[in-house]
């Protein structure tokens, strides 16, 4: 860690090197995890009628194959990561995943689902499995800029932009866990566009192939969010803006939309 | 640099068996073991810029003096997890790699304790994330053994291969480059007995008599975890 | 050289500087968290010494008032950025 307490007096190399670490990764996760047994510091469950649970289980089992998703993507991307820095990353960025995925089955458990595998296999949206299997196709071929761009551009922004949303209106319970994932999904975002925004700036003739691969994840990525405000019972006025996260994100890595 | 190439290939080998893992309380281990192990490759990277190497000299300095052997080693565990083939990853992995890593971390902390105790904690560090690997390997292993027995033969030819790869390494280590530099490093002092590992005085044995110690006690080790999950140590000699 | 009459108002005139309280925020190390703040949304107004970040909607705080050309990083999403200044606006930008 540098010497100094000022972030913005850092040079960039020091700057990347201090935020790619694991102590900052421990010392950042400690401020939102410590004292939280599954995301959650012992908070009092609310009344929910059986719709709004069933609702909220259909919305869990998404979110658990989107983290499964990640978490197979992220791991798979070490082995062929282009640098050390990145390599330890992601090794943060699994373990981030890791956790997501227990802490939502712990929440299906709370909710009285005795066999979230079966009701994931049941409730899973089918853009959802879609995109997840053209992200593992990626990373089984070894691409890294397509792989970076579908997980940690594409389906982060996704998830940020839903989890965000959902902390909102949802029981105290759902809110807290969804607001530590969000903490989380902040540094993997953040990774994703810096990592390919550098990479476009050196090789532009990259910007053609992703552009054909965001259309084609596009679609994907709209039914997917539909579906899951759908099942949380958002009218469509009420619906946030996906533009404001994921369409910025790629605008600001120059793609149009 | 043989650790930091060791734990390199730890790094790849448990990210890959993430997506392998057939439930999901293993895929939730093998994540806690992936940031260990980039964790190790972090803090031996940082031990070696400590010692002098440049940051961009890393990667042609590790080319240059990795053990080859511990090449052939590697190579033979990531066919597995390339292939996605879970249990002989594991075994691979969180048996013969770790065993080794167990073993030879042990060695170079009781070399390390006195003269060097920055590296001896670094090292304790390391090996007690080891020994959840470690633990890992051996309860997940056992069962899904026992549940596809079929699995053995092929099994036992990688534990067999990565063996012969490991003592090959273990014997160049120490015939070429002389003990470990960081094993050697505890000279006794006048009034202090030197350090030792298995009954060995590391400061006055001989290479070949740290070697056989090393080897002797990873393989005592390979043999009893192997047959606890149902396995029968293959000799590679 | 640089002419001091030719340079705007807001750069002749010498910085504020800001003590920074600690916000809440806590998903950076501590020594780093009161550079940072949560965003409370398009109501929110930024102090001369705050900065949103683009990419994570973190409000970036500093110890002196920021101006065009500064640069400042966002730990949270680890992003690099320099500030802008568009439409009489001081925009935070990435830089990849």
């Amino acid at each position: 860690m540098p010497e100094t307490d000022d972030p913005h007096e850092l040079g960039e190399a020091e700057f990347r090197n201090t935020v790619h670490s694991f102590e900052f990764w421990f010392e950042a996760v400690q401020g939102y995890l410590h004292g939280r047994p599954y995301g959650s510091p012992g908070l009092r469950e609310s009344e929910l009628t059986e719709r709004q649970r069933q609702g909220l289980i259909t919305t869990l089992c998404n979110y658990c194959v989107g983290e499964t998703a990640a978490l197979d993507a992220s791991s798979g991307m070490i082995g062929f990561a282009p640098d050390r820095g990145a390599k330890i990353f992601l090794a943060t960025q699994v373990v981030d995943e890791g956790r997501h995925l227990e802490v939502l089955l712990h929440r299906m458990k709370q909710l009285g689902v005795a066999d979230p595998d079966a009701e994931i296999e049941q409730r899973a949206n089918r853009s959802l499995l879609k995109f997840k299997e053209r992200l593992l196709e990626f990373v089984d071929a070894r691409d890294w800029e397509a792989s970076v761009f579908a997980q940690n551009v594409i389906l982060e922004c996704l998830e940020y932009t839903v989890f965000r949303h959902h902390a909102g209106t949802a029981d105290p319970v759902t809110a807290e866990m969804l607001r530590g994932i969000v903490s989380d999904e902040r540094r993997h975002m953040g990774f994703g566009e810096n990592d390919l925004g550098r990479r476009l700036l050196m090789a532009p003739h990259t910007h053609d192939r992703l552009n054909q691969i965001k259309r084609e994840l596009d679609s994907l990525v709209i039914n997917t969010f539909a579906e899951t405000l759908g099942e949380l019972g958002v009218e469509r006025d009420d619906r946030p803006d996906l533009a404001g996260d994921y369409l910025a994100a790629v605008a600001r890595l120059g793609f149009r939309s | 640099m043989q650790l930091i190439a060791g734990e390199r290939c730890a790094l790849a080998a448990s990210s890959g068996l993430v997506n392998a893992a057939p439930d999901q309380a293993s895929k939730t281990f093998l994540a806690t073991q992936t940031l260990d192990e980039g964790r190790h490759v972090e803090i031996f990277t940082q031990r070696l810029y400590d010692l002098g190497v440049k940051p961009n000299d890393l990667e042609t300095t590790i080319k240059t003096y990795i053990n080859p052997h511990l090449g052939k080693f590697a190579e033979v565990l990531l066919e597995k997890i390339d292939k996605k083939d879970f249990v002989a990853g594991v075994v691979g992995q969180n048996i013969v790699l770790e065993g080794m890593a167990f073993s030879v971390f042990e060695m170079l902390h009781a070399g390390a304790e006195a003269s060097n105790p920055k590296f001896a904690h670094t090292l304790s560090g390391t090996i007690a994330d080891e020994r959840r690997h470690v633990g890992f390997g051996e309860n997940r292993i056992g069962e899904l053994i026992r549940r596809y027995p079929e699995k053995k033969p092929e099994v036992q030819r990688m534990q067999r291969e990565m063996t012969k790869h490991m003592l090959a390494t273990f014997h160049e280590a120490f015939a070429r480059n002389g003990s470990p530099a960081e094993a050697r490093t505890g000279a006794p002092q006048k009034d202090r007995a030197g350090p030792t590992y298995q009954g060995l005085n590391l400061a006055e044995a001989s290479n070949e008599e740290m070697e056989g110690a090393l080897s002797a006690t990873v393989l005592k080790e390979f043999k009893t975890r192997l047959g606890r999950i149902g396995l029968e140590y293959q000799s590679p000699v | 050289m640089t002419d001091p009459l030719e340079l705007p108002a807001s750069a002749r005139r010498p910085r504020q500087t800001f003590e920074l309280e600690e916000t809440g925020f806590n998903e950076v190390p501590k020594r780093f968290r009161r550079f940072y703040r949560r965003w409370r949304g398009a109501g929110d107004k930024l102090g001369p010494n705050e900065a949103l970040c683009p990419v994570c909607k973190v409000v970036i705080r500093s110890t002196k008032e920021l101006r065009a050309g500064d640069r400042v990083y966002c730990m949270p999403c680890m992003s690099r950025l320099e500030l802008v200044e568009e439409e009489g606006m001081l925009i935070a930008k990435v830089i990849y």
